[in-house]
């Protein structure tokens, strides 16, 4: 087994793209299936790359070109990258699913390689070991999400799509900066190399440079004051990539956060950046609440209440400690999950009945009750009931907050999931016990893609051993830096 | 050590931060951004410059000590080409707000809310 092979999961997506407008010629079917094919391939090699990383408990390592790094550029999937590389090919695939019946809108082959792109952005920011490279990915990402919300091609997809530009603009911008004030006081680009010589680097200097990365990623990670693109883009979006960015989008922006984080764990004044994180991760998940209480289309709620609960990730990842990064991975698998069904349920429904406003969910539970039944499981999950995933990650995060002192963040993210729970069951009563209407023939794929995400929701729900453990194990490949340091090949430069 | 070029950086990113904050036109606000761009890539080039060295390519005379460090200007040409494909996918969005709303001015355009 050759892990130089892991490559492919940049490689295969990367190319498959460039081969769709020579598709385009074979019929626009053939696109489709081509789409599903790709990321069903990526699938298969990310499940390799997930079961060889977990078995050996070794991470694998690409070095691009056989250059060593810091010279050349590595990738890294350790547990953490193997595990979420594995969530964004299988939600890309589930999409690529959902695309053939929700994309109507020509031209499809532009829309096939954007996809493409999309994942291979998330894939990358995941997986890559520099962070200029990071920047890269997060710039493929960030154009290939600002051209798909435009995809629609209405008045309010290209408004979206423009706050998102300007916002993200902005971010790179920062981003940017940010790098150049590391490779200043350090001279690499490496992550490893970077947390070797973190402790060497000028305080002020580093605080500043990492507070600059904070804000440029916060802008794909959903961070309030940095979120105002997101409600919009997730309501103008297609559906299925709404799932996208929801599932893993903002995902790849807060675990790149994350790692910066911590691989800077050693400069001075550390903790007063975490302190700035934790407070805007808070502020996040209050105003998202509140927001999500006011909307009437039922995709945008839904928007907010996904920015509430990555407020939540934010917290865990802010905490410092093993066990907050712990529950903080652990609610991005159940998240993941979670929303993917969701915002599927959703977007069928806004297909068939033709809109999300809650008015069309009158009744929903007598015309669809498949798709009814899984709005319900998501709801009921987000909301953090017993016996289902959500629950799990959620006290996980309190109990991290409350160990380390934070008790005013803790009582304030309680008391926003009341809230939370109020707009949730407003969505449940319209949908059981309102209104009435004849029966929806439902989808088959749609309804067991659906069934098997509940199903899913269910069974970590009751059985959270099995996804505890990977997220311990993921979060440990972010908090202990020491390790990550060793198992990076560094040639001897610097230190 | 600062270096002048870090004023002139610097400077042009609060330009371009001015520019994208209060000017109402959106074509006003695409150029601020592209400002902005610039004086971050002003910034990253200042990081590897040296005063009194050439450029980094080896000719004859100049070993690596005597050249600049390489790495900030393949970083920014990289964020340069970066900043063109954000530019021109920005432009086309504005031309299809146009179509759309008849307008460019931002306050005009606000249809989603809340």
């Amino acid at each position: 087994m050759n892990g130089q092979y892991a490559a492919l999961l940049i490689a295969l997506p990367l190319i498959s793209a460039f081969f769709v407008p020579l598709l385009k010629g074979a019929g626009k079917n053939a696109v489709r299936y081509f789409l599903i094919a790709v990321t069903a391939l990526q699938t298969g090699i990310a499940a390799w790359v997930f079961q060889g990383v977990y078995s050996t408990g070794q991470p694998i390592i690409v070095i691009a070109g056989g250059w060593k790094p810091p010279v050349g550029i590595n990738l890294y999937f350790g547990h953490f990258a193997a595990l979420f590389v594995l969530i964004v090919a299988a939600i890309s695939f589930l999409m690529a699913l959902f695309s053939l019946r929700a994309i109507e809108v020509e031209p499809i082959d532009k829309y096939a390689m954007l996809f493409l792109l999309l994942m291979l952005g998330a894939t990358g920011m995941i997986a890559t070991g520099d962070i200029f490279n990071l920047f890269v990915f997060m710039e493929i990402t960030a154009i290939s999400a600002y051209a798909l919300t435009a995809y629609n091609k209405t008045g309010e997809a290209a408004e979206a799509s423009m706050k998102y530009i300007i916002l993200g603009g902005i971010g790179s911008s920062f981003f940017l900066v940010g790098i150049a004030l590391i490779y200043g006081s350090l001279g690499t680009l490496n992550m490893a190399q970077i947390a070797q010589l973190a402790a060497t680097m000028d305080p002020t200097v580093a605080q500043v440079g990492l507070a600059l990365i904070i804000f440029g990623l916060a802008v794909e990670a959903e961070l309030f004051p940095l979120n105002a693109w997101a409600p919009d883009a997730y309501q103008a979006a297609p559906h299925p990539v709404t799932v996208m960015f929801s599932a893993f989008v903002v995902k790849a922006g807060l675990y790149a956060m994350a790692r910066i984080l911590y691989l800077m764990q050693d400069v001075g004044g550390w903790g007063s950046v975490l302190k700035l994180l934790v407070v805007l991760a808070t502020l996040t998940v209050i105003v998202a609440e509140l927001a999500a209480l006011r909307q009437r289309n039922v995709k945008r709620m839904i928007a907010y209440s996904s920015i509430a609960q990555i407020g939540l990730i934010a917290l865990a990842f802010a905490l410092g400690t093993q066990s907050g990064i712990d529950a903080g991975v652990f609610h991005m698998i159940n998240h993941a999950i979670v929303k993917a069904m969701l915002f599927l349920a959703v977007g069928y429904v806004a297909m068939t009945l033709g809109g999300a406003e809650i008015e069309n969910f009158r009744g929903l539970g007598r015309r669809m009750p498949l798709t009814a039944f899984a709005i319900s499981v998501g709801a009921i999950a987000t909301v953090g009931i017993p016996l289902f995933n959500i629950f799990w990650s959620k006290i996980r995060i309190i109990l991290a907050t409350l160990q380390v002192g934070y008790t005013w963040a803790a009582v304030l993210v309680l008391t926003a999931s009341v809230v939370e729970a109020v707009y949730y069951f407003r969505l449940l009563h319209t949908m059981w016990f309102e209104g009435d209407g004849e029966r929806i023939d439902e989808n088959i794929v749609i309804g067991l893609m659906v069934l098997f995400l509940a199903a899913l929701v269910v069974v970590i729900g009751i059985y959270p051993d099995y996804a505890w453990n990977l997220a311990q194990k993921a979060g440990n490949d972010i908090f202990n830096v020491a390790q990550y340091v060793k198992n990076v090949p560094l040639m001897g430069v610097g230190a | 050590m600062i270096s002048v070029y870090y004023f002139g950086a610097i400077a042009l990113i609060l330009v371009g931060l001015y520019a994208i904050l209060v000017k109402k036109n959106l074509l006003k606000v695409l150029i601020g951004l592209s400002i902005m761009e610039t004086g971050v890539n002003l910034l990253l080039i200042s990081v590897g410059y040296v005063s009194g060295r050439s450029a980094p390519i080896l000719s004859e005379g100049i070993g690596p000590n005597q050249a600049v460090d390489p790495i900030p200007q393949a970083l920014v040409l990289t964020a340069i080409v970066i900043g063109v494909a954000t530019t021109a996918m920005a432009l086309s969005v504005a031309m299809l707000i146009y179509e759309k709303y008849g307008t460019l001015n931002i306050e005009e355009i606000r249809r989603l809310r809340g």
